[in-house]
């Protein structure tokens, strides 16, 4: 105990946090083998966990090269009442025009994401893969699908042709039939 | 069985199955046939008494022969076996032969210096499978591939594909009467093509693509063609095309008019009954049309990557210079008036549960079939002259919502057909000429003074 | 002229020669228990052996190969696999038409094809048959339960390797199979867009776990790309370092788990071990080569991102989980319930504390574990042979004798048990539910927990037969009543009833009542949890099939649907 320096009178909060500084007695008591290990591995560690997470990130492209989610569907005239599949083989999407006006639904089960078919005869459409059935509304009204089929949000150029966003949908009934997601017609 | 020998055993079955599966893959259909080409022409080398070249074409090792196309990203395998075909085999291509896949291409000269077979290929115009080199693969008779090979004048389709001109070019004959047929029977009062014309029903834009599973088999397993029902091999775009026109479409997808699998019913398809015999026992169709028509719609496939070159413009478009009567004629054919109402407003055609003449009884009970399949369109002749020139003109312009039509069974399902709203498509002008023709094809009304 | 050395002579010159003596080492071959010995100790493939093993090991019937022949299967993969990568090109451009040339124009590029395709399903069957047979005979059970969960992640493996080839071919087949497949990673809880509590998150269609599998938002050029090099490369090379430490283990664990005999022979690995090996490997070989000869790999039109082949079926190995995927949501049926079934296996030799039945068959001393396994397993294939023989065009029930011809009347409407927008009012329109989630949570929450603990907690063993029966008699009842009910439930309906929740009585309560309420606390609830997950599978089938219940409770603003 004699051979100990005094203690100086400093903040006791920070007093006992500070012995490396105060005095070089600190070297009296040099990082032990154990220690110093110690932060060898955590440091091992920390670098293989962030390689990790670099390694995931790296996983996730920052650039993609898919088509634009925008189209345009030509004169909105040209739709009549009922189911158009017109541009399901290069859009995947159903034009739909009804007494009111036009709603584009996204041709993609909302259950695993296969494209279901227009049976018009039955006046629904079925997903051929696990069997959901929806509604010319899009609801579902058998099979395992969660949710209604996605609107896309329709709008009207200056030229009166359709424009389609399917980056942009909705499905909750009540907001779906509002714009953007519906376009009124007189 | 001792280890040693079933170690005897499954050694020698395994020599035996490689060179079992190695003499299979040797003996090919398309070795076969370039052994026998180069016998066969050996043997005319030897006729014309040139020895050595005959002793060269004959001890030819045989080798799958392929024309690149590089604008349209095909490789044809098909000179493999039509060897004859074949430039570098055969430089002359023309030979005696008579039977396939021997003989030479018909035509050569005029064919090959049009369309050098080296840089487009055959599948281009014929279809099939390039790729292929197996007899019913190449042919595109398997179930992987779905442009199977145009037979026949089919293939005057693949003309109309680059040729715009197709109408004016020798040997496409075929599909240019398709085409006027089709105007004429106004099929593009329902079916856009290119663009043009209705939206009643199906857009034809790309139905010689059409995916065959969109075509649901169930949906085939209805179509007769010659009588017959089409066995699994047929089942291609073509037949479907023509089935609509051999066959009554009401047969072909009947729906479900009685509500049988829905809550609501649903009208079997819109499409007129083109095997329909009028007094004369003749169809306003014929199967020869039938055929016409489909060779001419087997070109409706959007090909993205035809290169520029490969186009021929046709010729501009351009109206007739008519007036009055006479160009309401040409309106009424240019949008497909005759679709519904039938040539020259003659005879209106069926519209199911529509209530009109030709039904017999008054009306059907909820769960009764009645007269619903003998409901019509108007035909104008009869009922044009009940409208004054300025109802006419409106009624043309506004349409009839296919709600607004009156049902034969009120319970039945909305009737397929309608008069769609026309004041956006037809001209002031154009709709007044139309009024005036129909006004003059009107029979003349006997009000009984 | 010299005079010609004979063939013994010829022989004797070359083995002799430095060449042949430094490659092959030892001497001359004198057939002695230490030639045998060295020849096994001093060649590097076939040191993973022992170089001496228990006689009754080497029974065909107490392995039946299974694993050896799963390994050759892997081999055959192998090789047939790179020499397809020779003439196969990954870019959604080229990758069919490369499909077309192996099939057409490659010298044996057929038979190379097919026979990769049927050598993996051939795996596939490989390895699970293996899976069970180490099961039935107890050979994970100490000291072996590391490896036997190390065989487990083989298993997935397979199955993954066998997915990502799929998608190869760029057919119809592939990218169908392969949407509907990473669709369910997008189902995922929390990490997935779709999945329940995905949107608290933050998850978004590009930036998910299945973002990550596809390399972009879509089946396409990525996603091609990223699927080959797992198939070809990333997924190999963890299985090969995983084979290796399976095998390392098998040796090590004294390679048989059978029970010692007094006095036990044991005899020499080369050539008692090695020559069935190469008998078994050969066999393989040639069944493979009959089989690609006689039947061709399937191959579909192009793959079309527009158009879905209907009936679209997964490969016959998924076929079950797509089957239960008509019945659950896809966070259960693809993410939940395969997970549970990985990580229940590997937990398998952790919480079956049974000491007995170690090595050999064992029906009576371990009743409950082969009859938990087992009906897992029978399930799986049920549900393989419903998915595969009795599904047609729309997914709807075609039985095999049906033609696919015909149209099938839609589905009845579905309904939900608890949820919002409560009716009050059993049988509801759909996207309606009969009753309120404050009085669902609590009820589903409490019946679960209770047939998780009450197993436990009732001491003494029921009276099996009186049990049954009165199960059997309320379900009879209940089906009676609901048939003479308004309702008018029909007796077919009430025939699933009685099936299905018997079989949840008899395999979820009474079986473990009886044969595990002992276990610690600790065990008995992994145990419980997997047995009832499995249970609970046929009662939600009976929901649906016999009552049209679509979710016993959903709460649509998590995503959430049970």
């Amino acid at each position: 105990m004699t051979d100990e320096p005094k203690p100086q009178p400093t903040n006791p909060a920070v007093a006992p946090a500070k012995p490396v500084a105060a005095v070089p007695a600190a070297l009296a008591k040099p990082i032990s083998r154990a220690d110093f290990l110690w932060t060898g591995w955590a440091m091992l560690a920390a670098f293989f966990g962030a390689s990790a997470a670099a390694t995931a990130r790296f996983m996730f492209p920052n650039v993609i090269y898919e088509p634009s989610q925008k189209f345009n569907a030509g004169p909105a005239k040209g739709y009549d009442i009922g189911v158009s599949t017109k541009w399901l083989s290069e859009q995947r999407v159903w034009i739909i025009r009804n007494e009111k006006g036009i709603y584009a639904l996204w041709a993609r089960c909302t259950h695993l994401g296969c494209t279901p078919n227009w049976w018009g005869d039955q006046n629904r459409f079925k997903c051929p893969c696990h069997g959901s059935n929806y509604t010319i509304e899009g609801d579902v009204i058998a099979g395992p699908a969660p949710r209604p089929l996605w609107r896309a949000k329709v709008e009207i150029s200056t030229k009166g042709d359709l424009i389609i966003d399917k980056a942009v949908l909705e499905d909750i009934p009540g907001k779906r039939e509002n714009a953007p997601y519906f376009l009124t017609l007189a | 069985m001792s280890y040693r020998n079933l170690f005897y055993l499954l050694n020698f079955g395994l020599l035996a199955s490689f060179g079992v599966s190695y003499v299979l893959d040797f003996k090919t259909e398309w070795r076969g046939y370039q052994n026998q080409y180069f016998a066969m022409a050996a043997d005319s080398l030897e006729k014309d008494g040139k020895h050595a070249e005959a002793e060269k074409m004959r001890h030819q090792w045989p080798e799958i022969k392929q024309i690149i196309n590089k604008d349209l990203d095909r490789i044809d395998r098909c000179t493999t076996c039509h060897v004859g075909m074949d430039e570098y085999s055969n430089p002359t291509m023309k030979n005696d032969f008579t039977k396939n896949p021997f003989k030479a291409h018909p035509n050569v000269a005029e064919i090959n210096g049009k369309h050098p077979f080296q840089k487009y290929g055959c599948t281009v115009c014929h279809q099939g499978q390039g790729m292929a080199t197996t007899v019913a693969g190449a042919h595109g008779r398997v179930r992987n591939w779905e442009q199977p090979l145009l037979e026949g004048q089919m293939i005057q389709g693949a003309c109309a594909r680059c040729h715009d001109n197709f109408e004016h070019l020798k040997g496409a004959e075929v599909a240019a009467k398709g085409k006027h047929l089709f105007y004429e029977h106004g099929c593009q009062g329902c079916h856009s093509v290119r663009g043009v014309g209705g939206v009643i029903s199906v857009d034809l834009k790309d139905i010689a693509d059409k995916p065959l599973e969109r075509i649901a088999g169930y949906n085939f397993s209805r179509v007769k063609y010659k009588g017959n029902l089409l066995s699994q091999d047929d089942w291609t775009r073509a037949h479907w095309i023509m089935g609509h026109l051999e066959n009554d479409p009401m047969q072909v997808t009947p729906n479900d008019p009685m509500a049988k699998f829905n809550a609501e019913p649903i009208a079997p398809s819109g499409m007129p009954n083109w095997t329909e015999e009028d007094a004369t026992g003749k169809r306003e169709i014929t199967e020869e049309d039938a055929e016409a028509i489909t060779t001419w719609l087997m070109s409706m496939s959007p090909e993205t990557k035809i290169p520029r070159e490969y186009y021929v413009s046709g010729p501009a478009a351009s109206e007739p210079k008519l007036a009055g009567a006479a160009h309401g004629k040409f309106v009424f054919e240019k949008y497909g008036c005759a679709g519904c109402h039938g040539l020259h407003g003659s005879k209106g055609r069926r519209n199911f549960n529509a209530k009109g003449a030709g039904q017999e009884m008054e009306t059907a009970k909820q769960d009764e079939w009645g007269d619903m399949d003998k409901g019509r369109e108007p035909t104008l002749v009869d009922v044009v002259g009940t409208y004054t020139h300025e109802e006419l003109v409106k009624k043309i312009s506004n349409g009839v919502k296919s709600v607004d039509i009156v049902k034969f069974n009120p319970s039945g399902p909305t009737p397929p057909l309608y008069m769609p709203t026309w004041k956006d498509k037809i001209s002031p002008a154009e709709l007044d000429d139309l009024a005036a023709y129909l006004m003059s094809i009107a029979k003349k009304q006997d009000v009984g003074f | 002229m010299p005079k010609l050395p004979t063939l013994e002579e010829l022989k004797k010159e070359v083995i002799d020669s430095q060449i042949w003596r430094s490659v092959f080492r030892g001497g001359v071959w004198k057939d002695t228990p230490r030639d045998r010995s060295a020849h096994i100790i001093g060649n590097v493939w076939l040191h993973l052996h022992p170089v001496r093993v228990r006689k009754r090991a080497l029974e065909w019937t107490y392995t039946w190969g299974l694993g050896g022949i799963s390994f050759a299967l892997f081999m055959i993969l192998t090789v047939t696999g790179v020499l397809l990568m020779f003439y196969y090109r990954p870019t959604i451009d080229l990758a069919y038409r490369d499909i077309k040339d192996l099939e057409y124009a490659i010298t044996l590029g057929k038979l190379m094809r097919n026979m990769h395709r049927w050598a993996a399903q051939a795996m596939v069957v490989g390895v699970i048959a293996h899976m069970v047979s180490v099961f039935l005979r107890g050979a994970y059970k100490k000291p072996r339960e590391f490896n036997w969960s190390i065989g487990v992640l083989l298993l997935t493996l397979t199955l993954f390797l066998s997915f990502t080839g799929y998608l190869l071919p760029w057919d119809q087949l592939a990218i169908w199979a392969v949407t509907v497949g990473t669709n369910m990673a997008g189902a995922t809880p929390l990490l997935g867009n779709e999945g329940p509590m995905g949107n608290l998150v933050g998850a978004h269609i590009n930036n998910d776990v299945r973002f990550v599998l596809l390399g972009g938002t879509m089946v396409g050029e990525n996603t091609l790309l990223r699927f080959y090099v797992m198939h070809c490369v990333a997924v190999p090379l963890v299985v090969g370092i995983l084979l290796i430490l399976h095998f390392w283990r098998i040796r090590k664990d004294s390679f048989s788990a059978a029970p010692y005999e007094p006095n036990e022979d044991k005899v020499e690995v080369w050539p008692h071990l090695v020559k069935r090996e190469y008998i078994a490997a050969a066999a393989c070989l040639l069944v493979m080569f009959i089989w690609s000869i006689w039947m061709n790999a399937p191959l579909e039109v192009i793959a079309n991102p527009n158009v879905t082949p209907n009936p679209s079926k997964a490969p016959w190995y998924f076929v079950g989980l797509q089957e239960l995927l008509v019945y659950f949501d896809p966070w259960i049926a693809g993410v939940v319930m395969p997970g549970l079934i990985i990580v229940g296996l590997m937990a398998i030799p952790y919480i079956d504390t049974n000491p007995k039945g170690v090595g050999y068959y064992a029906w009576s001393e371990r009743k409950f574990a082969n009859t938990g396994f087992m009906l897992g397993v029978t399930m799986w294939f049920v549900l393989i042979a419903i998915g595969y023989w009795f599904r047609g065009p729309n997914f709807f029930w075609y039985w095999p004798w049906e033609s696919w011809l015909m149209i099938k009347a839609a589905p009845p409407l579905t309904w939900n048990v608890f949820g919002p927008n409560a009716t009050w009012r059993l049988w509801c329109t759909p996207n309606l539910s009969a009753f309120p989630l404050w009085l669902g949570i609590p009820l589903v929450g409490g019946a679960g927990l209770a047939s998780l603990v009450l197993p436990k907690l009732i001491q003494k063993e029921l009276d099996g037969i009186k049990a049954n029966l009165g199960v059997l008699g309320g379900l009879a009842l209940i089906a009676v009543i609901m048939k003479l009910s308004p309702l008018h439930v029909s007796l077919v309906k009430g025939a699933w009833l009685i099936v299905f929740g018997w079989m949840h009585f008899y395999f979820g309560f009474l079986l473990p009542q009886r044969h595990i309420r002992a276990l610690d606390w600790a065990r008995y609830l992994v145990t419980m949890a997997l047995v009832l997950s499995t249970t609970a599978v046929l009662l939600k089938m009976c929901a649906r099939l016999a009552f049209d219940i679509k979710y016993v409770i959903t709460i649509p603003a998590l995503s959430m649907n049970i």
